[in-house]
């Protein structure tokens, strides 16, 4: 990993990383139209050029605010852009902080990160800019139900 | 040259190259399996083309290419190197007259027995020692030089390859070229991103005021922007009824060939879908029709014998629902047979006996896509080795669609194929609810309704709602509760818009929403698997200024409230036609023409009966012209302007229930089954709508209109009175003519001073004389024919003076009647 570059975003507080390659952009966000019904963690489509983007709450997606208020947490008028599965999202996050090289490999902590962090982390990382957490993007993209599931199917 | 030959060369060519590799690939190891496939699925195509267009020299040499292949898969016969190059010499002679046919030559004949023989059908590798000759023989062919029995079969054939006429460079009339899809789709999305960038840019302008100098190149720009976007979408975009197009043939031809009767209903052929995709369910589709027709519809005699009618139904209807596209096959035949199908699965190892009992009659039915699997008794020239549906199921799902049969014994089978449309451009509604809008795709609407709650019945009916749309009670879904955005206490909508929207199985819905903004050509785009997981959506797209918006899953949101009946109720519902009309009388009308030779009808409900009547009955003398039908005096119209030539005429009782009307018709058709859809004529306001009966025009006279203008209440009308002179003359020769006049007759004591007396002159005179009393009016008939000078008689057979007379006393009677009322 050491050399790799990441993008550091804030989540709920917390120094997060993401893979610079699976960003492909980070965009103003526009207008989001509201999905109803959908799961609560989507916050709704945006469009960007004349493509359709999924709005994810990455807050909500990992399964936090449930029990914490909203508005803990600022949100950035700016969201990442990511690909997965052939569909593009947009990340709603804290703040993007900056882009910056990945200065060794992905390790764990004892203790773990928490319940609905270890989900979705794939380790902790040190980076140029200090330790982050490194975000595996499909099991963020699924959702809190589905990891939730997966946790109980795997106990 | 015909388009759909064009075709069939163009294809053919396409997978005489595409088998090429096959080919060679097939000759180094012939017991190659996935070659004998691609070959084998090669060569039935051609033949079930052939059958198509009548090529019966292409049809034998694929049909006897096809059975020794078939047997090669069967295990029935080992592919030996003689019998590859046998199938390679029909193929490459399949190519010569592939070209032949294109070119408009005639193609020499003779030589494909030879060809056919090499084939040797009858040689199958039998069981015991015998089969070693046939292996050894094959030995000598094979090695290197494999291919040379091929091309000295063809020669032998008394038919050199270089005599074929040469494929001709210039063959296509129109330029083609192929190009990968990816770079399509790269195009089409930069032209929406310039769509928008224009879009943005437009508003920017706006903003910086009018600018002549950039105004001018920026309309420019959009112009052809526009036509860009045109020609992008047109280089996806079909109908399907390019598809449609070639079935009805395709139907009659392989009926006739297997001596069935069927009819066939398409519907659904404005759906718009991917070249590409039309090109990938071309086949399919033509399997699975020449299978309905060859195994589904039973013969004429037997249906009769079932009690079906003579003519089969095959129904092949198109639904467009967000990114998928469902095909519906269905054919009212004898059905699959289960047992037979778990019989041949087991026969052929595709189950083991043991799991027979775990498996769903819907597992049972559907493994008739299972490779290798036919139930078809008979091989004959149509369809038969299965090797349609397995292909079928193959081909859909190399693009991500699917296919699933259900059937019931003696009641038809249903066949329906979803198609992805992972980019397709479809023409929608956008409708508003609650602040949000969504986008419908307008291949579902039926009708957009308007109204207040009363005048479109909407009732509740615990939670579900009800409206009456055409005299039918409609199941209502509101949109704000679907998408759970109604707000708690907000008072319902007053005035409701719904939009009728009619499934894929013909089941139809209403969904009230608040307002609907517009419609055009919405491009849809996939949703994130999260979103779709909702079932509410089928995708999303842009509006024109590039706000997102979500097209609505109308399929699967009637499906999640239960309003989707089993897909195969459209044909039942045809299968019973005459039932249904006996059930659905609300739209029954009179068909007629009136005296301006206009076709029209009117709705069955108001006529009360026919009437002929006399000429002499209708009374232009007013404004309006009326007629006395049974004493009454009824207002008439559609009369011509012109007098009557006939004596007698033709008229419609119209009631509304307390005015009647009459109308005078120049013919009385027929009642009719109003059954086509209604288009308002907004300039002629006597007319409802004008609709197709019969195949022809004819128009719906607007009833409402007609009363309001025409109606009145019936007046009686009070029938002149006469008395008459006794004797038998008088009852049995005047009393016809003064009826028929328009007269009562009534007996001397009934006599009222309105009474009109009609007696001989020599009882006149008598009773004058002795001072008998007269009645006040009075027609004296005298015997003679010259009238004695002086006296005031009439001719007793002078019938014109007769009813003059009468007529005249008549009107005096009215007159000093209205008198009487002034």
């Amino acid at each position: 990993m050491t050399g790799d570059l990441l993008v550091i975003l804030q989540i709920a507080g917390r120094r997060c990383a993401l893979d610079a390659l699976q960003v492909k952009s980070v965009i103003e966000l526009g207008a989001v139209t509201p999905i109803p019904r959908a799961p609560h963690w989507i916050a709704g489509i945006t469009a960007l050029r004349s493509q359709a983007l999924t709005v994810i709450d990455c807050r909500r997606a990992i399964g936090l605010s449930a029990n914490g208020s909203d508005a803990a947490w600022p949100t950035d008028h700016r969201a990442a852009v990511v690909s997965d599965g052939g569909h593009s999202y947009a990340l709603l996050v804290d703040g993007i902080e900056d882009i910056t090289t990945a200065a060794g490999e992905v390790g764990q902590v004892p203790g773990g990160f928490g319940a609905e962090w270890t989900k979705v982390a794939r380790g902790m990382i040190e980076t140029m800019a200090g330790p982050a957490l490194l975000m595996d993007l499909s099991a963020l993209l699924t959702g809190p139900e589905a990891q939730r599931s997966e946790i109980e199917a795997a106990a | 040259m015909d388009d759909l030959l064009a075709e069939f060369i163009a294809e053919t060519r396409e997978m005489l190259e595409a088998s090429g590799g096959e080919l060679v690939a097939w000759e180094a190891d012939p017991t190659d399996r996935a070659r004998l496939d691609a070959i084998f699925r090669f060569v039935h195509t051609v033949k079930g083309n052939c059958g198509f267009f009548d090529f019966p020299r292409l049809a034998g040499l694929s049909h006897a290419a096809e059975d020794a292949l078939a047997d090669c898969r069967s295990g029935r016969r080992d592919p030996d190197p003689t019998l590859v190059s046998a199938v390679l010499a029909i193929i490459d002679r399949i190519a010569q007259m592939i070209d032949a046919i294109e070119a408009g030559e005639p193609f020499p004949e003779g030589g494909d027995d030879d060809l056919i023989a090499a084939l040797d059908v009858s040689r199958e590798t039998a069981p015991d020692s015998g089969s070693e000759g046939g292996l050894e023989g094959a030995s000598e062919g094979s090695g290197p030089t494999l291919h040379a029995p091929a091309a000295s079969l063809l020669a032998s054939g008394g038919d050199e390859p270089g005599s074929a006429p040469a494929r001709r460079a210039d063959a296509a009339a129109q330029r083609t070229i192929r190009l990968p899809v990816e770079l399509l789709d790269r195009v089409m999305s930069g032209v929406s991103d310039m769509v928008l960038a224009r879009n943005d840019l437009a508003h920017r302008l706006r903003q910086a005021g009018t600018q002549p100098t950039i105004d001018g190149p920026f309309e420019r720009l959009t112009t052809i922007l526009s036509d860009v976007r045109d020609a992008i979408t047109r280089m996806r975009m079909q109908r399907i009824e390019t598809l449609f197009g070639a079935l009805p043939r395709l139907v009659r031809d392989v009926a006739a060939e297997c001596g069935k009767q069927v009819m066939v209903d398409l519907d659904g052929g404005d759906v718009e879908l991917d070249r590409e995709m039309i090109e990938t369910i071309r086949d399919p589709l033509t399997h699975i029709i020449r299978n309905a027709i060859d195994h589904g519809i039973e013969a004429p005699s037997a249906r009769l014998g079932q009690g079906k009618r003579e003519i089969g139904l095959l129904a092949i209807a198109a639904r467009q629902s967000g990114n998928t596209i469902s095909i519906v096959i269905s054919d009212d035949g004898r059905g699959l047979d289960e047992e037979r199908i778990i019989a041949k699965a087991i026969a052929t190892g595709l189950v083991a006996p043991q799991d027979r009992a775990g498996m769903s009659r819907d597992k049972v039915l559907n493994l008739i896509f299972e490779p290798g699997f036919s139930t078809a008794e008979a091989v004959s020239n149509v369809s038969g080795r299965g090797v349609g549906l397995d292909v079928v199921r193959q081909n859909l799902e190399k693009v991500g669609g699917s296919i699933k049969v259900t059937s019931r014994p003696g009641h038809g089978t249903t066949f329906t194929l979803q198609i992805p449309l992972t980019l397709s451009i479809i023409a929608g509604l956008t409708v508003e609810v609650a602040g949000h809008r969504f986008a419908i795709p307008q291949s579902y609407v039926e009708e957009i309704v308007q109204g207040t709650a009363r005048a479109l019945d909407l009732t509740r009916m615990g939670e579900t709602a009800l409206v009456t749309f055409r005299g039918q009670r409609v199941p209502c879904l509101m949109l704000d509760e679907v998408l759970a955005l109604a707000q708690a206490g907000a008072a319902p909508a007053k005035e409701p818009t719904l939009v009728m929207l009619r499934l894929a199985s013909g089941d139809l819905f209403a969904l009230a929403v608040e307002g609907i903004h517009n419609h055009g050509d919405l491009v849809v785009k996939p949703l994130a698997p999260a979103v779709m997981k909702s079932g509410l959506y089928a995708g999303s797209t842009l509006l024109d200024d590039g706000q997102p918006v979500l097209l609505l899953d109308v399929a699967n949101i009637a499906a999640q409230h239960a309003l989707v009946s089993d897909t195969r109720a459209r044909v039942l519902g045809a299968d019973d036609d005459n039932a249904a009309d006996h059930g659905d009388a609300g739209a029954r009308a009179m068909l007629f023409t009136d005296f301006t030779g206009r076709r029209c009808a009117v709705r069955l409900e108001l006529v009360q009966r026919i009437e002929t009547a006399p000429t002499s009955a209708i009374d232009r003398s007013a404004a309006r012209p009326r007629v006395v039908i049974d004493g009454l005096i009824l207002p008439l119209i559609g009369l011509p302007d012109a007098p009557l030539a006939q004596a007698r005429v033709r008229l419609l009782r119209l009631s509304d229930g307390a005015c009647e009307l009459l109308y005078a018709v120049r013919e009385v058709e027929d009642a009719v089954e109003l059954t086509e859809a209604l288009s308002p004529v907004p300039e002629d306001p006597l007319a409802e709508a004008i609709t197709l009966i019969g195949g022809a025009p004819a128009t719906l006279i607007d009833a409402h209109e007609l009363f309001a203008r025409y109606g009145e209440p019936p007046v009686t009308a009070q029938r002149p009175r006469c008395t008459l002179p006794e004797g038998e003359w008088a009852r049995a020769i005047l009393a016809p003519l003064v009826t028929a006049a328009g007269y009562d007759i009534v007996p001397e004591a009934e006599a009222d001073p309105s009474t009109i007396g009609i007696l001989f002159e020599d009882v006149y005179e008598v009773a004058e004389a002795l001072g008998r009393p007269l009645p006040p009016r009075i027609i004296r008939l005298r015997d003679q024919p010259d009238a004695p000078a002086g006296t005031d008689t009439i001719y007793r057979y002078d019938r014109e003076a007769l009813l003059a007379a009468l007529a005249a006393e008549a009107a005096a009677v009215a007159a000093a009647r209205t008198g009487e009322a002034a």
